[in-house]
């Protein structure tokens, strides 16, 4: 879209840009001959639009930040707000912030422990999978609330979760 | 007379036609390090796969090749459950948002990973939530593209994208990433799917989209006790379908009660039961998959050899 200065018969340029705020963006044009001004509003349809190709009014000063579009338009479901709310986990203004941080440990489950029988057979897994075999088995066993692993908990635990 | 759109030069300002072209260059840099990407559709839902997704490059991983893994299913995400990485938080950095690390060294990214709760639904921003259709899709193909450019993949081999149910899904990806190696189609042996999987087989020639090869799964039922293999539906059709196409068909897979409940484990099956009949069969697809790709194994009739 491009705006014609009737008088001048010369393209407006773009002077200022800002928002959305409020579901609109406001960007000022400037005649470049005669220096006349016109400030344009859009309706949220339009700022929706504008949003969704991924492009700011205005032009950017740097790079888009990485997810930008995907963080900045997943919107909070109202059950969601009920639990953010019930939490008190409004500290963060940024319903997303907990989905990033440092790597869970990967190391054993806290307080369970393994049969010498048990822990010769995690051994025997292949390297590359047997961190996640060994919590997948130690969550199911914290879940049916043991804490020794055995190997008739193995047994279980691989016929139940098909490893 | 007044001048009209095409007689004024620049757009004003935004350089809204630059800003499109850093996000497409963006992309394509991220793409540079990534040698083949291999997007698995079906165009009906139900026929498995994320669960080949999955094994499939598990069974490429663990013959020592570097794979990516992308669950482009934003609304109905599972890659993350079924590699057993739910729940990690993901890192950013300068160079982007790296992905998480599942088995055999599987790098993958999620819209599951982002999510907060079990429980939370995905819902795009919009004026108002009752009309949010008219802009889910474009906010989709928006979040495919960041997913794509925005994640730190490094170098690939192979990076797959498990598509939504679709053929429409096909058009989108191909518009996004001009660089896709090609597309595996997995289809059951029922009428219904085969005629959803000819729309999308269709759709790949007009638009290009070269077929690496066509999977039915779900023919048949594996039985672990007596180890054969029992009448699902009316399996054998397959082959007819990719040979009336001229793609490569990988070949069947039977129902393994013990592969589906793998992607509740989230260790893939592949990696615990590489020498199951299962197992080495999806082995094969993967070297098969894997030769295509380096121009060493089967020709792709659609395009030549990749």
């Amino acid at each position: 879209m491009r705006f014609l200065c009737l008088s001048c018969d010369e393209g407006m340029k773009l002077e200022t840009a800002a928002g959305p705020q409020d579901g609109s963006l406001q960007a000022t044009f400037i005649c470049p001959r005669c220096h006349y001004r016109f400030r344009m509003l859009t309706n949220p349809w339009e700022t929706q639009l504008v949003q969704t190709l991924g492009v700011k009014i205005g032009g950017r000063a740097g790079p888009a930040n990485p997810y930008e579009q995907i963080l900045g338009s997943l919107a909070v479901s109202q059950a969601e707000q009920s639990a953010q709310k019930a939490e008190e986990s409004a500290s963060s203004t940024c319903p997303f912030a907990d989905m990033f941080g440092q790597p869970e440990e990967t190391g054993s489950v806290e307080g369970v422990h393994w049969s010498d029988e048990a822990r010769a057979r995690i051994e025997r897994i292949p390297s590359f999978i047997r961190p996640m075999v060994q919590r997948a088995i130690e969550r199911y066993a914290t879940e049916q609330g043991r804490r020794m692993i055995t190997a008739a908990v193995m047994d279980e635990a691989r016929t139940r979760l098909g490893m | 007379m007044p001048k009209a759109y095409k007689d004024l030069a620049g757009d004003g300002g935004s350089d809204v036609i630059g800003q499109v072209s850093e996000l497409t260059a963006r992309l394509q840099a991220r793409m540079r390090t990534v040698r083949a990407k291999i997007a698995v559709v079906s165009g009906k839902g139900g026929v498995g796969k994320s669960a080949l997704t999955v094994n499939l490059a598990t069974a490429m991983a663990l013959d020592g090749a570097r794979i990516g893994v992308l669950d482009a299913d934003l609304n109905g995400p599972s890659i993350a459950k079924m590699t057993g990485v739910r729940g990690q938080p993901l890192k950013i950095t300068a160079e982007g948002v790296h992905p998480v690390q599942g088995p055999a060294a599987l790098r993958i990214m999620s819209m599951d990973l982002l999510l907060p709760r079990d429980d939370t639904p995905v819902i795009w921003r919009a004026p108002s939530q009752a009309e949010s259709y008219i802009w889910r899709s474009s906010m989709e193909a928006t979040a495919l593209r960041e997913f794509l450019s925005d994640t730190v993949w490094g170098d690939l081999d192979v990076l797959w994208l498990d598509l939504p149910p679709g053929s429409d899904r096909i058009a989108t990806l191909a518009g996004l990433l001009p660089g896709l190696t090609g597309m595996v189609l997995v289809t059951i042996p029922a009428e219904v799917s085969h005629l959803v999987v000819r729309k999308s087989l269709a759709l790949a020639r007009d638009l290009e989209v070269p077929v690496l090869g066509l999977i039915e799964n779900m023919a048949g039922y594996y039985c672990r006790t007596c180890q054969t293999i029992g009448e699902l539906f009316r399996s054998g059709q397959g082959a007819a379908l990719a040979s009336d196409f001229g793609i490569p068909y990988l070949g069947s897979l039977p129902f393994d009660p013990q592969l589906a409940c793998s992607g509740d484990s989230g260790i893939p099956f592949v990696a615990m039961h590489q020498e199951s009949p299962v197992g080495q069969t999806l082995q094969k697809m993967a070297r098969q998959l894997m030769g295509e790709i380096r121009g060493q194994g089967v020709r792709n009739p659609q395009r030549g050899t990749i």
